[in-house]
C-alpha cells in the first residue's frame, strides 16, 4: 500500500469486529430455535451427546459469519462480502450514499459496537442486499461515517471520474480519516421529558392497543376459549351499559400507557445536530439509533400536524430526503414535540423561517365548497337513507338515524377544518403547501428540489376553475401536492418556483425576463 | 391571518402542447375500449346467469349496453382530443386523460430514463408509447399513440439530450 495505487489491494478487506462472535450465536440460536429444541430433547432422551450441538452449531454458525463476511472501502465504492457457500458481493459508489445509521441494540451497547446502516436509495427490500455493517466498534463506526459522508457531500465533482479524490482514502480505514476536521456540532434540539405528554395524543397507543386486543381475540380463538367466557354470568352484577364503559375506560388506559411507553423507548435522548456536512438525530432509550442524513440530500421538511396533536399543541418534523422514499427510510426528525419547538427545529434546518411561519395564500370559495360537497354527498346519502329505512321499515331503531346524522356533522365539520387548512405559498425559495385535517401537514420543499409539475383536474375541478398541482421530488412521497388551488394560483407558483421551466410551457415567452 | 393573494395579473396560461399523437391512436382506443367492455359484460353477463341474483329484464341488459356503446363511441375521440404532447427546448409536456385530465412538465435535464414500448394493440396499429421517467416516482411522463417511426426518432432525441446532462438528476 505505498503506492497509490487505485486498484485496491486485496487485503483491504476488512472484518467486523471480533466482539461480533459474542452476539451471533446468541442471534442463530434465536433464528434456529426449533431444530435446535428438538436436538436438546433427543439428547436427553437417548442418552446420546445430541444436546451438546445446541451449543455447537451456534457457535459455529456465528464464527462462520464473522470468518466470511468483509467491508471496504475503496475505488469510491463501499463493498460488502459475505457468505460461505452462497456468496454476496455488494458495492455501491460512496457518492450514493444517502444517508448512514448508527444502531446499537443493548447487547451492542454492553460490548461498546454499533450497527452501520448505509442508506443507498436502493429500491430493493431484500434483507440480503442492504449494506448493514453489523458490529463495529464506535469509534470506527464513527470515522467510517464521517468518511462515507464527507465524500459523499460535495455533489459529485464534474465528470463521472471522481476517483482521483478518494485515492487516499482507499485504504485502510482503521487509521483515522486524514483531517478529523473537528467542526463544532450544532446542537438544533435536545429531549426534554415534558414532551412524553404528547404520547397519548399519537396514534401508536391505538396501534398497539388494536393489536393487544386483536391479538388477545385470536389467542382466545385458537385455544377455543371463546365458549368457556361467559359474558351474561359476569353482567350479573353490573348492568351491560357499566361492563362497556368500563371496558373502554380500560383500553384507553391501557393505550395511554403503551404509547408513553412507547415513545419512552424510542425517542429517550433525542438529540437532533449538525455538524460534519450533515444532519444527526439521535434517539433511543434501549436500543440507541442515531441517523445521520447529508446536507445536500435534505430536499425539505414536514410538518406533521395530525389532530390529536394540534389540540395538544404538538407537531412533529419528517425530512425530505433525495432518493429515501418515506417507505423505505427512517427520515423523522423531531417525534412529536412542542409546536414551537418543533418549529424554530424546521427553520433551523431549512435555513430561514419564512417557510415555517409566513402566512399562506388561501385557495379560495370554490375549494372550500369541494371540501363541503365531499362531506355533503356520502353523509346527506347516508342520512337519507336511514330515514327512508326508518320510514319503511319500523322495525329500525331511531339510533341509526340519529347515528347517520352525528356522521353528518362529524363530515362536516371535518370539511371546515381541511378547508381551514388549504394553503400554498412560496417562500425564501421554498414550495410550501398545507393541507389535511387528521393528518394534517405544512410541506417545504427547496425549489432546487422540485424536478417537475402535474398538473391534474376532473372534469368538476375545471368547471371550477380549479387545479390539484404536483411538484415531484426524489425524496419522501416523491411528491408535494397543492389541492384544488385556483389555476392561476397554481401557474403563478409553478412560475416563481421554476421561472426557466415555466417560460418554456408557457403562452408567453417572454416570461422570463420578469422577476 | 391569511395573506393577500399575489397580484395574479402577469401570468401567462399554460400553452397546449404543440403536437397531437397520431389519428390511428383514435382507432386504437376504440379497438381496446371494445374488447374491455365486451369482457367486462361477458363478466357480469357470466356471473348474473350462474348465480341469478338478479332476474334479469331486457331493460337492464339495453341500459347496460347503451352505456358502453356510449363509452365506446365518445371516449376515445374525447381522449384523442385531449392528448397533447410536445418536446421544447428544455423541457418535455404532456396532456393526457379525458373526463379527469393531467398535465405534466418534466425539464430535460433530469430525465432518467426513456422507455419505448408497443402493447399488443399498440402493435396492431403500428403505433407505440413513450414514457419519461425522473427521479421521482410521481413524475414519469408517458406518451401513447405515437406512430413508430416518430416514437423511435423521439426516444434517440431525448436519449442523446438526457446523457448531454452531467450529474445524477435528482
Amino acid at each position: 500500500m505505498s503506492q497509490p495505487d487505485l486498484l485496491a489491494a486485496p487485503d483491504d478487506w476488512q472484518r467486523l469486529d471480533r466482539r461480533m462472535m459474542l452476539v451471533y450465536p446468541v442471534r442463530e440460536v434465536g433464528r434456529f430455535i426449533v431444530p435446535l429444541l428438538a436436538f436438546f430433547v433427543a439428547g436427553t432422551a437417548t442418552g446420546r451427546p445430541w444436546q451438546y450441538l445446541t451449543i455447537v452449531v451456534p457457535v459455529a454458525l456465528g464464527v462462520g459469519r464473522y470468518l466470511t463476511t468483509r467491508y471496504r472501502v475503496a475505488n469510491g465504492r463501499v463493498e460488502l462480502r459475505r457468505g460461505l457457500v452462497s456468496r454476496h458481493v455488494l458495492s455501491a459508489p460512496v457518492e450514493r450514499v444517502r444517508s448512514v445509521d448508527l444502531t446499537a441494540s443493548p447487547v451492542h451497547r454492553v460490548l461498546g459496537l454499533v450497527t452501520v446502516k448505509i442508506g443507498t436509495g436502493t429500491a430493493s427490500t431484500d434483507g440480503d442486499e442492504k449494506l448493514d455493517l453489523d458490529g463495529l466498534p464506535v469509534a470506527q463506526a464513527h470515522a467510517l461515517r464521517a468518511q462515507l459522508l464527507r465524500v459523499a457531500a460535495p455533489p459529485a465533482p464534474p465528470g463521472p471520474l471522481a476517483e482521483p479524490v478518494l485515492g487516499p482514502d482507499g485504504v485502510a480505514l482503521p487509521a483515522p480519516a486524514p483531517p478529523p476536521e473537528p467542526a463544532p456540532e450544532r446542537v438544533a434540539l435536545v429531549f426534554s421529558p415534558a414532551w412524553l405528554r404528547f404520547a397519548p395524543f399519537t396514534s401508536a397507543g391505538i396501534v398497539i392497543a388494536a393489536a393487544l386486543v386483536g391479538g388477545g381475540s385470536q389467542l382466545l380463538g385458537s385455544l377455543d376459549l371463546w365458549d368457556d367466557l361467559h359474558p351474561e354470568q359476569w353482567v350479573v352484577a353490573v348492568s351491560l351499559w357499566v361492563a362497556v364503559v368500563v371496558g373502554l375506560v380500560v383500553v384507553a388506559l391501557a393505550s395511554v400507557v403503551l404509547s408513553v411507553v412507547g415513545y419512552l423507548l424510542t425517542n429517550w435522548g433525542f438529540r437532533l445536530s449538525h455538524g460534519g456536512g450533515s444532519w444527526h438525530v439521535r434517539r433511543g432509550l434501549l436500543t440507541t439509533r442515531e441517523t445521520s442524513i447529508d446536507d445536500e440530500r435534505v430536499a425539505g421538511v414536514t410538518l406533521h400536524q395530525p389532530l390529536g396533536l394540534r389540540w395538544a399543541r404538538g407537531s412533529r418534523l419528517g425530512a425530505i430526503v433525495t432518493g429515501l422514499r418515506t417507505t423505505q427510510g427512517d427520515s423523522a426528525l423531531v417525534p412529536p414535540a412542542p409546536r414551537a419547538a418543533v418549529e424554530h427545529a424546521a427553520a433551523t434546518v431549512l435555513g430561514t423561517a419564512e417557510p415555517v411561519h409566513a402566512p399562506l395564500v388561501r385557495h379560495g370559495a370554490a375549494a372550500t365548497r369541494r371540501r363541503y360537497l365531499r362531506a355533503l354527498v356520502p353523509g346527506g346519502l347516508l342520512v337519507a337513507a336511514a330515514v327512508l329505512a326508518r320510514a319503511l321499515e319500523p322495525g329500525v331503531p331511531w339510533w341509526v338515524v340519529a347515528l347517520a346524522v352525528v356522521l353528518l356533522a362529524l363530515l362536516l365539520g371535518l370539511a371546515a377544518d381541511r378547508a381551514r387548512g388549504l394553503g400554498h405559498g412560496f417562500l425564501a425559495g421554498h414550495v410550501v403547501a398545507r393541507s389535511g385535517s387528521l393528518l394534517r401537514e405544512r410541506e417545504a420543499l427547496a425549489a432546487g428540489h422540485v424536478i417537475g409539475w402535474n398538473l391534474r383536474s376532473t372534469y368538476f375541478q375545471r368547471r371550477q376553475g380549479l387545479v390539484t398541482l404536483v411538484a415531484t421530488t426524489a425524496g419522501g412521497d416523491q411528491r408535494v401536492e397543492v389541492l384544488d388551488v385556483p389555476e392561476q394560483l397554481a401557474l403563478a407558483l409553478v412560475a416563481r418556483a421554476t421561472p426557466t421551466l415555466f417560460a418554456e410551457v408557457a403562452e408567453v415567452a417572454e416570461v422570463a425576463a420578469q422577476p | 391571518m391569511s395573506a393577500p393573494a399575489p397580484p395574479p395579473a402577469a401570468v401567462p396560461a399554460l400553452r397546449e402542447p404543440a403536437q397531437r399523437v397520431d389519428p390511428r391512436a383514435r382507432l386504437m382506443w376504440i379497438v381496446s375500449s371494445v374488447v374491455e367492455s365486451v369482457v367486462t359484460l361477458g363478466i357480469i353477463g357470466t356471473v348474473v346467469v350462474l348465480t341469478g341474483v338478479v332476474e334479469l329484464r331486457w331493460w337492464m341488459v339495453a341500459g347496460v349496453v347503451a352505456l358502453d356503446l356510449l363509452y365506446v363511441a365518445v371516449v376515445p375521440h374525447w381522449r384523442y382530443l385531449v392528448h397533447r404532447w410536445e418536446v421544447t427546448e428544455t423541457a418535455v409536456h404532456t396532456q393526457v386523460g379525458w373526463w379527469s385530465r393531467e398535465r405534466r412538465i418534466a425539464p430535460i435535464s433530469r430525465i432518467q430514463t426513456v422507455d419505448y414500448a408497443e402493447g399488443p394493440v399498440e402493435r396492431l396499429f403500428g403505433l407505440a408509447s413513450v414514457t419519461v421517467t425522473t427521479a421521482s416516482a410521481a413524475g414519469a411522463l408517458s406518451i401513447s399513440g405515437l406512430r413508430r417511426d416518430r416514437a423511435r426518432r423521439l426516444v434517440d432525441e431525448l436519449t442523446l439530450r438526457a446523457d448531454a446532462v452531467e450529474g445524477d438528476a435528482t
